[in-house]
């Protein structure tokens, strides 16, 4: 993906006028060739689920090649990383996720150099909002919070949760609810994406989980995994039954949102232009079918707004992530 | 049983229909496309074609993108035996005797039996998923990370068992995999481990450099051309199928083969390298001829290309019965079907019967269609044997360097080819097997990851592994094995020393 | 005594070991109720010097080092050079430009016609590229050449 520069030269140039002809003339428009979209998380989770659908409508509008690749590793580290250090001309995108706020945070913890920080990115756009809802298994005979966290005061440490990762997206609202509900004291089982923390907690290896509704839902649905609230501003829509924590109490608001960004020092055109195709590829009736298909609704936000959520929800998750404080090891 | 049958059915007029047939011929086209190709994989070929499928419909879709995935498992035979370079990581046993009965001449027979083996091995495990899917998707379930780790202990210990070279130093090429898979960010802490701040070494060493490396290039550097010249390798016709008694040997590795792939299929991971690697050494251990192994043995091709089969179509069971994927194309897999609005999980069977059973059926349709689209292809690889030496060794070199290349774009991949190639070749003159040094790369991430959850979900206490049974019982058996090979390595050492006194005797 | 492959081998495992056990000093080897990043690799390190051990004792069946034949290091070194020489210009030089120079350079090394060399690997190249660009929709470098 470094060819622009190096097409430079002349000699460059000059074999490519000789043997593209007009190919040569058509650099100054973006985009031009293959654009990469990294989703820093493996296949099936929450963005790349949204991702795809996304890259395929904004493929005919861009009409030019748009492609996922996976750079998944560390709860989406690796992949925001990689973005954060591509060339910032447009051609390398990175689709993420509440999350991406929080991997400064963690390297301070650490006393370490953060590898990169929100600065390191420009928000282009934001899509769905999926609020969180906390889960348990079959075999456990919690039906509501409150019981839960009788519980959990009960035998501290002794419940495990699992999660996407140390200090990720499905970790954090974990935290903060075990926070607000009184400093619970519960043990958690960190796991490689939001699929196998869902595999965890089916198994009877952890018993708790908070995760996104739209990862959840067939196993709601066919009563493998039970829902006792939801971490939504308002009740979801696929779960009207479930109370949010605001209703049962607790101060908790947490949603896994995806959004698109691009590295810090792409050209203003460029953000422009991608703003306009991001903007016109999530009205498309086909993402928007694909949307209410994963059982979520388009919740847009053009580049302003998006940064100032951005903004709030980054507040929120540092404080999180101070509070679940360094983990030795 | 007869409502299976009724079912089954019902997929059969889906799965017939011939727009649908089509999508299932495009998709077992692409697979053993991106089989045959060294390096690019299932997971490529399914992006590739994915946005494809949103404009048709879920059945369509998800038939058209499997077939990629089991297409891709009978093409990563073919530049095994032809070149040594492993098409795809499951096929890096294949690599050690297909490639050795090609040198032989039988390049058709090994082609031919790895198709036949994966054809059978397929089948059998869409046979499998049509009776039994739920329960066993309980079963898996039950596997969690104190199994796990059990089963992984337990599959070193039993390869390393099962190897013709020493134990030491079976488990020590092992050693040197798990090793390089330590490479990277720490998935659980964020810790960088050995990058050395090199960007692209923070994602860890990828299977595919490694494999190819080692096997491909290796081959390339430990053979002059001068060693090559005057050996005519071109098969005539008839040698292309396999004789009776190479049908005769490979009957039996072919159906274990099948049976334990589509077992190790469940567990989650990278199933179908794992399992191929099992197959090998079983192969090996039950053999009359275990000596023939690593010089052509057919069994040793047979067995492996049927597991990796069988574990592919075994990963289906955890998908389609619980939703829940255990490798990454089977995620990818899932997410097409949730893009189509057909979410995968225990109610699947019931919501979408049409989508089930026309997937199931379409499996029984693909087999077949690969098998007919694979056999003869088989005379028109063979005769990249007929190109001289001096010609093709550079055209393995190149697909060697392109096949890494476009899995991540990344040079410094190539250099950890070129790397392991030397590495390949030192090896060998030191008579060390580099096929176990990438089973250990290939499962030191997970073999670590559910070793430590382990430990996480016992609070720090040991004996989780052995108050769950099913660990239990895979780790005693892993003890029992390692005993019975100490005793095994005591009696040698007596024999020999028996002999050397004897031949001491006679001067 | 004559060193024999597998304590060579051995040897090696025990400098591996020991050096990549040196470079994991700033890894966390955690608790147990919460292993750290440091946990398995240095578990794995032990191990390797355990079976590097073992194998310099039981390395006397092994055979000597000296039987071991290296009249095909001068190919290999050539074959190392050439690759290592197309991989450092890649990026640079790009797919076509490299990899007919790869294939022209080793066939003409088997004194084969520089010509016949050329062309060969020319034709083989643009067929490679063409079938990874067009057909599998996965770039390989341009380089030079911007197709």
């Amino acid at each position: 993906m470094t060819q622009v520069s190096r097409r430079g030269l002349v000699l460059g140039s000059v074999a490519s006028a000789i043997l593209l002809g007009d190919r040569a003339l058509a650099q100054d428009s973006y985009p031009n060739r293959t654009i990469t979209v990294i989703n820093p998380f493996p296949p099936g989770g929450a963005s790349d689920v949204v991702t795809r659908p996304l890259v395929a409508a904004v493929e005919p509008i861009v009409k030019q090649p748009v492609i996922i690749e996976t750079k998944a590793g560390a709860a989406g580290a690796v992949g925001a990383q990689f973005a954060a250090n591509a060339k910032p001309d447009g051609y390398t995108l990175l689709s993420h996720i509440t999350s991406i706020s929080g991997f400064a945070e963690v390297d301070r913890l650490f006393g370490r150099q953060p590898k990169f920080t929100n600065a390191d990115f420009i928000p282009i756009a934001r899509f769905v909002a999926d609020p969180c809802v906390l889960i348990v298994n079959d075999q456990q005979k919690w039906t509501s919070v409150q019981d839960f966290i009788a519980d959990a005061k009960a035998r501290p440490n002794q419940i495990i949760y699992s999660s996407s990762g140390l200090y990720g997206a499905l970790h954090i609202p974990m935290a903060l609810f075990a926070k607000a509900a009184g400093d619970l004291k519960l043990r958690h089982l960190p796991t490689t994406g939001g699929g196998p923390a869902v595999t965890a907690l089916l198994g009877n290896n952890a018993q708790a989980l908070a995760s996104s509704v739209s990862a959840c839902l067939a196993q709601i649905k066919a009563g493998k995994a039970r829902a006792l609230a939801s971490f939504g501003g308002e009740r979801s829509k696929a779960l009207p039954d479930v109370p949010t924590m605001k209703e049962l109490g607790f101060n908790v608001e947490y949603y896994l949102w995806v959004g698109m960004f691009a590295p810090k020092g792409t050209p203003e055109p460029v953000i422009t232009k991608l703003r306009e195709v991001f903007n016109k590829a999530a009205h498309t009736d086909q993402f928007q079918a694909a949307l209410v298909n994963l059982g979520q609704e388009l919740a847009y936000l053009d580049q302003p707004e998006f940064a100032k959520f951005w903004d709030q929800d980054a507040k929120r998750i540092q404080e999180a992530i101070r509070e679940i404080g360094k983990v030795e090891g | 049983m007869e409502s299976t049958f009724d079912s089954l059915l019902l997929g059969f007029s889906v799965a017939l229909r011939p727009d649908v047939l089509w999508y299932a011929f495009i998709g077992c086209l692409v697979g053993t496309l991106v089989g045959v190709l060294p390096g690019i994989g299932p997971l490529a070929g399914i992006s590739i074609l994915l946005p494809a499928t949103f404009g048709l419909d879920a059945t369509k879709a998800v038939i058209m993108l499997a077939g990629i995935y089991y297409g891709s498992q009978y093409g990563g035979s073919t530049t095994s035996i032809l070149m040594r370079i492993p098409g795809e990581a499951s096929s890096v046993m294949t690599c050690i005797d297909g490639y050795a009965m090609a040198q032989k001449g039988r390049a058709g027979a090994a082609l031919c039996i790895a198709a036949v083996g994966s054809w059978i091995a397929g089948t059998f495990g869409v046979l499998v998923l049509t009776v039994i899917a739920p329960p066993l998707a309980a079963f898996a379930l039950r596997f969690g990370p104190p199994e796990y780790t059990a089963l992984l202990v337990l599959g070193l210990i039993f390869l390393a068992y099962m190897s013709s070279t020493s134990l030491p130093r079976t488990l020590l090429m092992a050693a040197v995999g798990l090793l390089l898979g330590t490479v990277g960010i720490d998935n659980m802490t964020g810790h960088f481990r050995y990058a050395f701040d090199i960007p692209e070494l923070g994602d860890g060493i990828g299977i595919v450099p490694v494999a190819v490396g080692l096997f491909g290039l290796g081959e390339i550097l430990s053979t002059p051309s001068a060693n090559v010249v005057g050996k005519v390798l071109t098969p005539k016709l008839r040698e292309l199928l396999p004789s009776r008694s190479e049908w005769r040997e490979s009957a039996m590795p072919i159906a274990r083969g099948s049976v334990l792939g589509f077992l190790v299929g469940l567990t989650p991971g990278s199933a179908h390298i794992i399992s191929s690697f099992l197959s090998y050494a079983v192969e090996r251990k039950l053999s009359k001829h275990p000596e023939e192994f690593g010089q052509g043995a057919v069994a040793g091709v047979a067995g492996p290309e049927s597991a990796n089969n069988a574990a592919s179509t075994g990963a289906f069971v955890p998908m389609l019965a619980l939703g829940l994927p255990t490798g990454p194309v089977t995620a990818v897999l899932m997410a097409a079907l949730l893009i189509h609005g057909i979410p995968p999980g225990p109610t699947l069977v019931n919501d979408h019967p049409d989508v089930f059973w026309g997937f199931v059926a379409s499996m029984y349709v693909g087999n077949v269609m690969l098998l007919a689209l694979n056999l003869p292809l088989v005379g028109l690889f063979v005769n990249v044997l007929r190109i001289p030496y001096a010609y093709l060794y550079p055209l393995v070199i190149m697909f060697c360097i392109v096949g890494v290349y476009v899995v991540n774009s990344s040079v410094v991949d190539v250099w950890i080819m070129l790397g392991m190639g030397v590495l390949g070749y030192l090896l060998r003159k030191l008579g060390l097997d580099p096929a176990p040094l990438v089973l250990g790369l290939v499962i030191s991430p997970i073999f670590e990851m559910s070793l430590r959850q382990s430990l996480i979900m016992s609070d720090g206490n040991w004996t989780i592994f052995f108050t769950r049974p099913i660990a239990l019982v895979l780790l005693l058996v892993a003890v029992t094995l390692l005993s019975l090979s100490g005793l095994s390595l005591l009696r040698k050492r007596r024999d020999w020393r028996a002999q050397l006194a004897e031949v001491e005797a006679g001067e | 005594m004559t060193p024999r492959t597998d304590q060579v081998a051995g040897v090696a495992a025990i400098i591996i070991g020991i050096v990549v056990l040196a470079l994991s000093g700033d890894l966390p080897f955690g608790s147990l109720s919460f292993p750290g990043a440091g946990m398995w690799p240095k578990l794995i390190c032990v191990l390797m010097i355990g079976l590097g051990l073992l194998l310099c004792l039981g390395g006397s069946l092994s055979r000597p080092l000296a039987e071991v034949g290296w009249s095909d290091l001068p190919h290999a070194a050539i074959v190392t050079a050439v690759t290592g020489a197309a991989i450092a210009f890649y990026a640079t030089l790009g797919f076509i430009i490299i990899a007919t120079f790869l294939i022209a350079g080793s066939v003409m090394l088997e004194r084969r016609h520089p010509l016949v060399a050329l062309i060969y690997g020319a034709s083989v190249s643009v067929a490679v590229y063409a079938l990874f660009t067009i057909l599998l929709k996965s770039p390989l470098e341009r380089g030079l050449i911007g197709f």
